[in-house]
């Protein structure tokens, strides 16, 4: 197994009195790609500037390899970031900007070690070429940051921070600012990266399809906290609690009663499920991906309920069902058309259920589902997040 | 019907266009073509000439005052960006509501009006001194191996921090959006890839900030330069900005020589503006591809073992060395013989002050004042510590009364046996004990007589109907309210209400029958030499510098009797430069700086060799004789000021009187 290389104990933050990380607890190993995923204002970039030393927690122990650096500053860290819109200086070129850190960098003088010496102008130049080389961006080295795309300015960001060879990336949101086209193509060409130079990523998003396409580890947080660490697999098929289900893809989160192990109620009906390790009778949300409900007719389902609005989405139909006042989303390839009755069936490995938490009866309603609403969503989630990292 | 409104719209605007145009900079024109006039008037074209240019770098006064304000601007400019570039940096790394605080904090001074800063500033550093020479008195007595200054005075140190501190906020202003347009990871950025903060400050904030400095930097420059409220409160006796200087000569009139020094300062601005504009414009063409960074070595010398030192060590170097400097300017003046003159603008023959400091090697710091008010009020303030004043007569009498100034030693001034016994004496100084005369003249009426028929020889024409709406009054209520009372047969120093209730009706029923064209001070010149009224009543001296302009306009001391005035040269108790004082004083009451002056100002002098001696004198040097006629007004004859009065001091019922009728009267 690899070894562990940064370990976050008992972390806690307050800006003022307003605590923005609560008692975190997380190691990250050597090589891994891991992913901090949260919505606007969880604590996930104040966790990665404080790894990057740019602030100091409250109260915990940042250990690096074992050692507390909560004092080091970043410029003696072997770490790299690659910023929020790239950060990149606007008054150098594309090489300078790349070798702006080894022209910083000091190292012991191999004829006298008790001098500093500077790296050689050769090799600052073998070594950019070389990262040039890795980012497909040979030939642009005189070349202005404003005179390059938002893709290839990311690129430059991510050389300039990888040719310094640090152990630990972090990377803050870096794909933020593409259109959703370059954010794909960027998100293979990091994986990429991290598997040539071999080191350990950690990436900020709030996006949950990127951090299940790239990340090995995925750390859910919510309000300061870690809802829940796993793969990407554990954290979409055995989501912890309705904030996690809502966050990664679609869920339906119904209120259920657990009967017994692997038998759940909900509207009043038994069905049966692979969860065990609850009391009997305890109330627990229950989490229905909308691609894992069949449709099927009337008299055969398990249930039985309205269509109330069918979108086109390419791969499948998106469609609402009414069961009783509660809005269902369900992905099927099957059309039906709106004002239908239909009849669902959901198989024992469909059905995942949870302990009661305090996200309860706050998601999983698709009432108000719309696309458009999701999108304004995001937008004012965006502003946010410049607000409050101005605040920083 | 839309289509129509068009083009009358397009007229429109080209027209209002062309007429903001016109306001904003046909003065200026009229300012430049003026200060190549050969002729020393703003209305009268006589001809060009470079004359007020090459008069103007010869006139000490001004050039002095250039070098004071270039170097007070580019200190100011230089401190103010330094420390305004590190505050917006402080207040950017602040939060925003802290920010927001700090940011209007730091407007006020921008918004507040010049004069409340000026006055505050004043103030402050009066009471600074005062706390200073307490300390310094303490300081000396313990110990004796530095001496400090025990008094420290308003001088080039104080006018200094005065324009760092109103500078400041614009560096700030300048600098603060510059920072918030850099992205706000670059310095993290910096650090990340192995930046100390400093490193990353010379590496990164300032090339993304530069254009920033550089602007605020220019408008702090800007703004010292053309600064004046400020500077007059700070600047003390010892040291004029080009601005107080141009303020102090237009007191008696704009003149030629102010058209081409503002001549200068506005094609001065000009071209600075046109290379800023070139620059930033070339600089949008290039783009900033060619620019290299340039601060390198720099940055490699601070990086080292050697630069950490020196950056540690820089600030409080700097730190001590402003201060230390800051104290030995304020104190410079203690150092070198000097003497600080407040007088009236254009009331001096400069030659002779460059002569005096030829002679004694005392450096002479010349002001002027607008009014005997405005240096009373000066005073009292604390910012006119000046050694040598030349008030009128009866603020004398007001001065005296207040114990503000010292006894004179008159064994220092033996030219004083040349005043002549007429002017000995005076209801002012009845002891001779305070002052010794300067220069003495008359007030009058001017006519224009290709206007006016008859001559005139009575006040009447200034009440009467004759030349309604072509006579110019007084703006002051001493004066104005005098020519009522002369008319009336009164004393211009009654304390009867009645009979001033009576010269005021006599005023004011003329002002309401339209008689007067104005109430002017100075703007008179511009009047009567172009013919713009008939009648003004204002200063011989002054008569006869219109008379050059315009050979039509006569004078008169009306029969009913005028007010005579005498100006005399006193120093104020507690003088630093008692001294340098006397020797003054002696060098302008002799006969040779008497005959300087009375042709250079047109008005008499008290000294009995030097009036006797002024025809001659005058005939040697422009070699034609001296029309007698002119001599008489100039050195009235003592028939003339024997129905002449000078002016007392006021009871302070009486002074509170004359501001409700002026008042009442409404101008």
């Amino acid at each position: 197994m690899s070894k562990e290389l940064i370990r976050l104990r008992n972390i806690c933050m307050a800006f003022d009195d307003e605590l923005v990380l609560n008692n975190i607890n997380l190691y990250i190993n050597d090589k891994e790609f891991l992913t901090l995923l949260g919505p606007s204002g969880c604590g996930k970039t104040t966790t990665l500037r404080m790894i990057g030393g740019f602030t100091t927690p409250t109260s915990g122990d940042v250990l690096f390899d074992g050692v507390r650096i909560n004092d080091v500053p970043p410029h003696q860290r072997q770490i790299n970031t690659v910023f929020q819109k790239y950060a990149l200086f606007p008054h150098l070129n594309v090489f300078e900007n790349i070798a702006f850190g080894l022209r910083m960098q000091r190292r012991p003088d191999p004829s006298d070690p008790r001098k500093k010496t500077k790296i050689p102008e050769e090799e600052i130049r073998e070594r950019v070429m070389e990262m040039l080389e890795i980012i497909s961006l040979k030939g642009f080295e005189n070349r202005r940051p404003d005179a390059l795309s938002g893709g290839q300015q990311q690129r430059v960001a991510i050389a300039r921070a990888l040719v310094n060879r640090p152990k630990v990336l972090l990377l803050d949101e870096p794909l933020g600012a593409l259109d959703l086209k370059l954010r794909k193509d960027m998100q293979i060409e990091l994986k990429r990266i991290q598997q040539q130079v071999g080191i350990t990523f950690i990436y900020v998003t709030h996006d949950q399809e990127e951090a299940l396409t790239m990340s090995d580890t995925i750390v859910v947080m919510d309000k300061g906290s870690i809802q829940q660490i796993g793969t990407p697999e554990d954290i979409y098929n055995e989501p912890k609690n309705a904030f996690v289900a809502d966050f990664i893809g679609e869920s339906n989160i119904i209120d259920g009663l657990m009967v017994q192990d692997k038998l759940v109620q909900m509207y009043g009906r038994q069905f049966p499920c692979l969860d065990g390790g609850f009391a009997p009778g305890e109330p627990v949300d229950v989490v229905i991906r909308p691609e894992d409900i069949d449709i099927v007719p009337v008299e055969q389902g398990q249930l039985t309920g309205t269509v109330t609005s069918v979108t086109f989405k390419g791969m499948q139909y998106d469609i609402i069902v009414d069961f009783k006042g509660f809005k269902w989303l369900i992905q099927t390839t099957d059309h039906s058309p709106e004002g239908a009755r239909i009849g669902i069936k959901i198989d024992p490995d469909g059905i995942h259920v949870m302990k009661k938490s305090q996200y309860s009866g706050m998601f999983g309603d698709y009432s108000s589902f719309s696309d458009e609403y999701d999108e304004l969503d995001d937008a004012s989630l965006a502003l946010d997040e410049e607000e409050s990292g101005d605040e920083e | 019907m839309r289509g129509n409104t068009k083009p009358r719209g397009r007229a429109l605007s080209r027209f209002f266009t062309a007429l903001v145009f016109l306001f904003l900079y046909a003065p200026i024109l009229l300012l430049i073509i003026f200060s190549f006039n050969k002729g020393n008037s703003n209305t009268v074209w006589t001809g060009f000439s470079l004359d007020w240019y090459k008069s103007l770098f010869q006139n000490r006064l001004i050039m002095r005052s250039v070098y004071t304000t270039l170097l007070v601007s580019l200190l100011a400019t230089a401190i103010a960006t330094f420390a305004g570039t590190f505050a917006a940096i402080g207040f950017y790394s602040l939060r925003r509501r802290s920010r927001t605080v700090l940011n209007t904090v730091n407007s006020i001074p921008m918004m507040n009006a010049d004069i409340v800063t000026g006055v505050a500033m004043c103030l402050f550093f009066v009471a600074f001194f005062t706390f200073w020479s307490d300390f310094a008195v303490w300081f000396n007595g313990v110990q004796h191996l530095v001496t400090l200054p025990p008094r420290l005075t308003l001088g080039f140190g104080t006018l200094l921090i005065a324009h760092v501190t109103f500078n400041i906020p614009y560096v700030i202003l300048s600098v603060g959006p510059k920072l918030r347009q850099m992205d706000k990871n670059l310095v993290d950025a910096a650090q990340d890839l192995g930046c100390t903060w400093m490193q990353a400050f010379w590496k990164v904030i300032l090339p993304e900030i530069k254009p920033g400095i550089a602007s605020g930097a220019l408008t702090a420059f800007t703004m010292s330069v053309d600064d004046f409220i400020i500077s007059y409160f700070t600047a003390g006796s010892s040291s004029s900005t080009l601005a107080m200087t141009i303020y102090g000569m237009t007191k008696k009139r704009v003149t030629p020589e102010i058209n081409a020094i503002s001549t200068l300062l506005f094609v001065t601005v000009l071209v600075l503006l046109v290379i800023v504009n070139l620059r930033e414009a070339r600089l949008e063409q290039t783009g900033r591809q060619e620019r290299r960074p340039r601060s390198q070595r720099l940055t490699r010398f601070l990086d080292s073992p050697r630069g950490k030192v020196f950056r540690r060590g820089t600030a409080g170097v700097l730190a001590a060395a402003f201060l230390v400097v800051v104290v030995l300017l304020t104190s410079a003046t203690n150092a070198q013989p000097t003497v600080n003159v407040c007088s009236w603008g254009e009331y001096i023959d400069e030659e002779l002050i460059t002569q005096f400091e030829e002679e004694t090697g005392i450096l002479v710091n010349y002001q002027t004042a607008e009014s005997n008010e405005a240096l009373y009020s000066l005073l009292k303030s604390g910012a006119g510590d000046y050694d040598v004043i030349v008030p009128s007569d009866y603020m004398i009498s007001q001065l005296i009364e207040e114990n503000m100034l010292a006894e004179l030693d008159y064994s220092m001034i033996p030219n004083y046996t040349l005043i002549s016994d007429r002017f000995k004496g005076l209801t002012y100084d009845p002891q001779e004990r305070y002052t010794v005369p300067y220069a003495w003249g008359t007030v009058g009426i001017i006519y224009n007589t290709a206007m006016v028929e008859e001559p005139v020889t009575s006040w009447s024409v200034l009440f009467d109907d004759d030349y309604a709406g072509n006579v110019l009054m007084f703006r002051n209520s001493r004066d104005a309210l005098a020519t009522a009372l002369s008319y009336l047969g009164y004393s211009l120093n009654t304390t009867d209400e009645a009979e001033l209730r009576e010269a005021f009706q006599l005023l004011k029923d003329a002002k309401g029958r339209g008689v007067y064209q104005s109430f002017v001070m100075d703007e008179i010149f511009q009047k009567l030499e172009g013919g713009n009224a008939a009648v003004g009543v204002y200063y011989a001296g002054d008569y006869l510098t219109m008379l050059e302009n315009n050979e039509d306009l006569a004078f008169v001391v009306p029969e009913e009797g005028s007010n005579w005035f005498m100006d005399a040269m006193c120093v104020l108790k507690d003088a630093p430069h008692y001294e340098e004082a006397m020797a003054w004083i002696n060098f302008i009451a002799s006969t040779e700086a008497n005959l300087a002056n009375m042709d250079y100002i047109w008005y008499a002098s008290p000294n009995q060799e030097a009036l006797e001696q002024y025809p001659a004198y005058y005939e040697k040097l422009y070699e034609e004789p001296l029309d007698p006629e002119i001599y008489e007004i100039m050195a009235a004859p003592q028939e003339v000021l024997d129905r002449c009065e000078a002016y007392l001091v006021l009871p302070a019922h009486i002074r509170a009187l004359y501001n409700d009728l002026w008042t009442e009267l409404g101008i």
